[in-house]
């Protein structure tokens, strides 16, 4: 839901004291570890005051919304804010309604919601680590090979999962894998790797990352086309950031055939069946998974599905599965991560006030300074090697969805088309970002934190020395690709 | 299931130990006495009776010390010490004056348990065992513990039965379910259920890898049964021995933590005065 901003006019000293108010928010959510505050929390508050201060200075719509309703020349209800329907509409039906649900973008809850509640419920059928295991096994227990397919792994869980969980999967069964195999010494090396990882197949689809549900359904990119626009480079960048990490890791193939006889008696000691409960329900997974991948991809094409979007997908297969699970769904329900679902909608909020506060207006124009032609179907290389960069350097030292959310909705009012790499250069910047520091992304947060519970020292220096190589890396790869093929 | 420690459990749970056999070596046997050459000989006749049955027969040659070649404990262990043997068979209360008081081992079993490496065979000082049919191994952590299978595995007749016995102390665990029903953010009954169901299936899941390895090794087949419970481990471990009729027990009476016999150990051993005993 990207709204048309209010054409009331605002005074400067208020346009100032949103745009405080919005920096103040990014800094709190830089410093989050330190605050000790959840981010649900920190932007809960702002969300609070920015509501407060909106009505104090009567800048916000308290006009009911209208739903229903069809584009037309004249106004239905002159009595209705244009702004809630984004311009002259007639028919339809008033809906009073508080200001700040109108602010929530309930599509991306919606997937958001649906998404972890079906990963979970699915979990439980013990498919995930029965993959796991799997691959582990395939490994014959060998370092590198292990590493590689560890990788490729969280790569494919966080394109089709979420990051967090697979890095959360892969991460637990490594240090599980390594300390069986008695390679602790290697656990920094696969954990900060597949850290980085998880951000890269984050890339791979529409729904990988929240960053690209925000930007990609702003631009109106299909699934399939950021699949294929996306996954060469997600290739090509695993790759890469494979060998780099074997090659700076020490992380080599066991010669030795006694060690090998001892590595693979050791892996086989997993059993793949142990955390599956019913059999049935674990085929039943699978075929549900498969299926979701293609509904999910084909939202777009889908009859009747198409209208009601990627969000009744991914809450209608959650609902399904919960079958299983009737009598304890609530235990899912718990499960859910509230703190994250109440950090969008009230960033959602912050933002929908900072819209009519004319703070995204202003933003916008400086980045128009700034870049040279936001408009243009093809950007120009400086353009989205600013965009792309900028966009990398502010996630890494802050979340990437409130900068995704920002820069989505400028650009989008600010008349980007479809076809300019611009939305790419937000999208890939907000997404690597997150490789640059500990606290860029969520799932390098995990990374750090299961080093911390096996005491693997990791420092935010420490860290930032160890992963900026590939990073580097990353990012440059990044701007060719996106400059060459993308823009 | 998003949470870290969760599929941090769920792959430990995974992460079974499967048996592995060991090869036992016996090509050296010491048969320690108090008595003199004709009870000497008298009892590796009962050894060689007693291991008579296994396929591969264990028929090492016997070196024997009889009483008048050792009056003290040092004494015994250089005696030891120059043969090297691979296992020792002796008797209770050595050079006691009352060899059956049923309150100690004596000093000699005491200190060979503990400090010499190989294991030492405990029999009866009466001539009522000379088969291997039923052999029970215990221990209140069977998982992964090769070395005490591999030598109950070894010293079982072909066809015989190997019960493989595991139980976990009750008391122990109704002590912490009582403190965990003292926390309010644990679920008691939960987590009742499961640790329960956990510490109980890890023994069977190794009893299970125990089966297949030994019920279809070639030459020496054995049957081999599982008693997993939750209860006393003293009273349920002479409970079980004496209903399965055992014809050795084998366990575990090292203890990395102190000097002396293994808690479980030492009870038993001197209260089970008429079954032999491998002590490891």
């Amino acid at each position: 839901m990207f709204l048309i901003a209010s054409q009331a006019t605002v005074s400067l000293s208020v346009k100032i004291l949103f745009a405080c108010l919005l920096l103040a928010l990014i800094v709190c959510l830089a410093l989050e570890e330190k605050l000790h505050a959840k981010k649900s929390v920190i932007a809960g508050l702002f969300a609070v005051v920015c509501l407060f201060l909106g009505s104090v200075f009567q800048i916000l719509p308290f006009a009911p919304v209208v739903v229903g309703s069809q584009p037309a020349t004249e106004s239905a209800s002159p009595e209705v804010d244009e702004s809630h329907t984004g311009g002259q509409h007639e028919g339809g039906h008033e809906v009073i309604m508080p200001v700040y649900v109108p602010a929530i973008n309930w599509g991306v809850i919606a997937i958001i919601l649906g998404s972890s509640l079906f990963v979970d419920v699915t979990s439980k059928s013990g498919l995930f680590t029965w993959i796991a295991i799997r691959v582990t096994k395939a490994s014959r227990g060998d370092p590198l090979l292990l590493l590689y397919f560890y990788g490729t792994m969280t790569v494919i869980f966080s394109a089709v999962l979420n990051n967090v969980t697979a890095m959360i999967i892969v991460g637990s069964l490594t240090v599980v894998s390594l300390d069986k195999l008695k390679l602790r010494d290697k656990l920094l090396g696969f954990l900060l790797i597949e850290g980085l990882l998880t951000n890269i197949g984050g890339l791979l689809t529409l729904i990988s990352s929240v960053p690209n549900i925000i930007v990609g359904t702003a631009a109106n990119i299909s699934f399939v086309e950021f699949f294929l626009k996306a996954s060469p480079y997600v290739v090509v960048a695993t790759i890469v950031t494979l060998m780099l990490g074997a090659r700076l890791f020490a992380i080599r193939r066991i010669k030795d055939p006694e060690q090998k006889a001892k590595a693979l008696e050791q892996v086989e000691g997993f059993d793949e069946t142990d955390g599956i409960e019913s059999w049935g329900f674990f085929w039943f997974s699978v075929v549900m998974l498969g299926l979701f991948i293609i509904t999910i991809a084909t939202t777009s094409v889908l009859p009747f599905i198409s209208d009601l979007e990627m969000g009744f997908v991914a809450l209608s297969f959650s609902a399904v599965m919960l079958i299983r699970y009737k009598a304890e769904a609530d235990q899912f329900y718990k499960a859910i991560d509230w703190d994250l679902i109440a950090f969008f909608m009230s960033l959602f909020v912050v933002i929908y006030v900072m819209e009519y506060a004319h703070v995204l207006n202003e933003i916008g124009n400086g980045l128009q300074l700034v870049l040279s032609d936001i408009t243009a179907e093809s950007a120009s290389a400086a353009d989205t090697s600013m965009l792309l960069i900028g966009s990398a350097g502010f996630s890494s030292v802050t979340d990437n969805i409130p900068l995704a959310a920002m820069l989505a909705n400028i650009l989008n009012s600010l008349g980007t088309p479809h076809e300019s790499g611009l939305w790419w250069s937000v999208i890939f910047g907000a997404n690597l970002g997150g490789n640059l520091t500990p606290i860029g992304s969520a799932s390098t947060l995990v990374a750090v934190t299961i080093m911390h519970k096996h005491r693997v020292p990791m420092s935010f220096g420490g860290f930032v020395k160890i992963a900026i190589p590939y990073a580097v890396v990353q990012i440059g790869m990044a701007l060719v690709y996106v400059l060459l093929f993308l823009r | 299931m998003t949470n870290l420690d969760q599929f941090e459990s769920v792959f430990k749970s995974a992460d079974r130990q499967p048996f592995s056999e060991e090869p036992i070596n016996l090509e050296k046997v010491l048969v320690v006495t108090d008595g003199d050459a004709q009870q000497t000989e008298q009892l590796n006749y009962q050894l060689r009776q007693f291991f008579g049955g296994l396929e591969h027969a264990i028929d090492p040659p016997y070196s024997s010390l009889m009483g008048d070649q050792f009056s003290n404990v040092k004494q015994l262990l250089e005696k030891i010490e120059q043969v090297q043997p691979d296992m020792i068979c002796t008797l209770r209360n050595l050079h006691d004056p009352i060899p059956e008081l049923p309150y100690s081992l004596g000093a000699y079993v005491d200190v060979m348990t503990q400090v010499i490496s190989c294991p030492v065979l405990l029999v009866p000082r009466h001539d009522q065992w000379s088969k291997t049919n039923e052999v029970m191994a215990i221990t209140d952590h069977l998982s992964g513990d090769n070395h005490l299978v591999s030598y109950a595995a070894a010293l079982t007749s072909p066809g015989g039965t190997l019960i493989l016995a595991h139980v976990e102390d009750e008391q122990a665990f109704t002590r912490y379910i009582s403190t965990i029903g003292k926390i309010p953010t644990i679920d008691t009954a939960i987590a009742e259920e499961d640790i329960r169901d956990q510490l109980l299936k890890e023994p069977a899941d190794y009893i299970l890898s125990c089966q297949q390895a030994l019920e279809q090794r070639s030459g020496h087949s054995i049957q081999v049964e599982s008693v997993i419970t939750l209860g006393h481990l003293l009273e349920d471990y002479k409970r079980l021995i004496n209903r399965h009729e055992i014809d050795l027990l084998v366990l575990n009476t090292k203890d990395e933590d102190q000097l002396a016999m293994h808690g479980l150990a030492y009870p038993l051993a001197i209260e089970l005065r008429d079954v032999p005993l491998l002590l490891l």
